[in-house]
């Protein structure tokens, strides 16, 4: 089995200390046990089609799994990117189904893969979009619409969680995330993603 | 094998561009360096109000756990859909003690305060009570329990009307020697104050005379002399005796006010009567009030701790001179502050 690299960038670790320090340890392991299934999931689904992945990179946005998806068909690589949050979803219904003994552990599941599915790359639905679009109508097709739906997302997405933050009166732990979204959102205008 | 380099450029153009950003990044943090300092440098309030608010909000954060614990509950079919939002929004916008924070907002902590149908009239920003509904309030005779709970938000929360109408303290005339009343003690007390042997008859019904310990370290909000004390006096405007409900500490306009022990800010605003003020909220179920300041700098819902710098003196309100109305309470009952102020 090849080598994968992993990376974690010094803001991602800062953010994480940052989090575990205003919500405590309980909600940080929650996340991160959900943020696992979901690589798992990306991971297992990745393997099951042959891809080979190289690195997995942690960042203040997110986890990405570096890979070389370039042989793989539209619907291989559709599998693969919607294997995340269906992983998600599948961990919350077996939680769910089992009496539910970690209700938290079963709403991290489900918000993880609701967030992951919104259409805004570089987020799973971003990607998700994308790639239909491809398949249906062609690259540039693709393309042009993922990036104004992804643009549009993305300012919305920063603006929604520009008001938890204003309602809350804190939760200061998303602004990365926020201004992440906005620097999104004006990549996608100016054709940069 | 054909190497894959990441976002598909050549290793050369990726480092131009990694060195660029790293420039960039080094380039706005070095800005807001330089800024902060500058900021910090020529104009320290202005640099300690930013800080402060900020820190505010880094303590203020929503229930993550509770969010996440509310959807997984509504999924499992535990919840009701309609309670699961309501369970979510209130994790998030009122969370009632997720994280290091208590996050609670000033609604809530006032409808802790008080009791009965008064909750009732807890809506909006009960940080801000408005300042018309203060005259309005006509004075009472001090041992008249509260006429109403409903007239105004803050009247509630700190006691009755005789509350506001004692708070308009003589300045300069009842300047002089502290009064530290005491049941047992009826003449000890400067010229101009009433003379009271102080009995369950005749004190207010929210008004306790014993000294309680504190199971927590205090200090003193501000130093100066003390010039008008806890009980019973002649009010200065229509020569009525009626209680104080706190102690008048004079001081220089602008000299700081800090905070009395640790605790949470739980309401600031104006009024005519109180000016500009603030109250903190201590463990034990313990209230500060901090009234007549000339500027008020903590924000509410800000966790401060003691000596934490909250407003300054000043002569707001029905004030005719600097100085801080400071004013203790317990569960609903002030307590004489007197026996704190020493810290």
């Amino acid at each position: 089995m090849a080598r994968v690299r992993v990376k974690g960038s010094p803001a991602f670790y800062i953010l994480l200390v940052w989090f575990a320090a205003v919500n405590g340890l309980r909600p940080l392991l929650t996340v991160l046990s959900a943020a696992l299934v979901h690589e798992c999931g990306h991971f297992a689904a990745l393997r099951r089609c042959g891809a080979r992945v190289t690195g997995f990179r942690l960042g203040v946005c997110g986890a990405v799994l570096d890979s070389n998806c370039s042989r793989l068909s539209y619907a291989d690589e559709l599998f693969c990117v919607l294997a995340g949050a269906g992983a998600n979803l599948l961990a919350a219904v077996l939680c769910a189904a089992a009496g539910n003994p970690y209700p938290a552990f079963t709403g991290a599941n489900l918000i993880l893969c609701a967030f992951n599915l919104l259409p805004v790359r570089p987020l799973d639905g971003g990607r998700a979009l994308e790639l239909l679009l491809s398949w249906a109508a062609g690259p540039a097709a693709g393309e042009y619409a993922a990036r104004w739906v992804s643009a549009a997302g993305a300012l919305a997405l920063a603006s929604g969680l520009a008001y938890v933050m204003h309602g809350s009166g804190g939760s200061l732990w998303l602004l990365p995330a926020m201004f992440g979204l906005l620097a999104v959102s004006v990549r996608e205008c100016a054709g940069r993603a | 094998m054909t190497t894959v380099h990441r976002y598909g450029k050549r290793p050369a153009q990726h480092r131009h561009r990694r060195g660029r950003r790293q420039f960039w990044q080094f380039m706005i943090c070095g800005t807001v360096f330089v800024a902060l300092v500058a900021a910090k440098l020529y104009s320290p309030r202005h640099a300690a109000t930013l800080r402060r608010a900020i820190s505010g909000a880094m303590d203020r954060n929503m229930d993550v756990q509770e969010v996440f614990a509310s959807v997984g509950r509504t999924f499992a079919g535990e919840n009701a859909p309609a309670e699961g939002l309501r369970e979510v929004w209130n994790a998030v916008f009122l969370p009632s003690g997720g994280g290091t924070e208590t996050g609670r907002t000033v609604t809530e902590t006032l409808s802790g305060l008080i009791s009965g149908n008064a909750s009732e009239t807890l809506s909006g920003d009960a940080a801000e009570p408005p300042a018309g509904d203060v005259p309005e309030i006509a004075p009472q005779t001090d041992s008249e329990p509260p006429e109403t709970l409903t007239r105004h938000q803050w009247t509630e929360t700190f006691g009755n009307s005789t509350a506001f109408a004692s708070l308009s303290e003589p300045w300069p005339e009842t300047s002089g020697a502290a009064v530290i009343p005491e049941a047992s003690v009826d003449d000890a007390r400067p010229e101009g104050q009433a003379s009271f042997l102080y009995t369950g008859q005749n004190l207010p019904q929210n008004v306790g005379m014993e000294q309680v310990l504190l199971n927590f370290d205090y200090q003193s909000p501000v130093h100066g002399e003390m010039t008008s004390g806890f009980g019973y006096r002649k009010h200065p405007v229509d020569g009525v005796e009626r209680f104080h409900y706190g102690v008048d500490i004079a001081a220089e306009t602008g000299t700081d006010i800090v905070c009395f022990a640790d605790g949470v800010v739980t309401a600031t605003g104006e009024s005519t009567s109180f000016g500009r003020y603030c109250t903190v909220e201590h463990v034990g179920g313990f209230t500060t009030l901090y009234a007549h300041c000339d500027r008020v700098t903590a924000t509410s819902g800000a966790t401060v701790h003691k000596g934490d710098k909250l407003a300054e003196v000043g002569a707001t309100g029905q004030a005719t001179g600097p100085h801080l109305h400071f004013a203790l309470q317990r569960e609903g009952v002030y307590l004489n502050p007197v026996y704190y102020l020493a810290g």
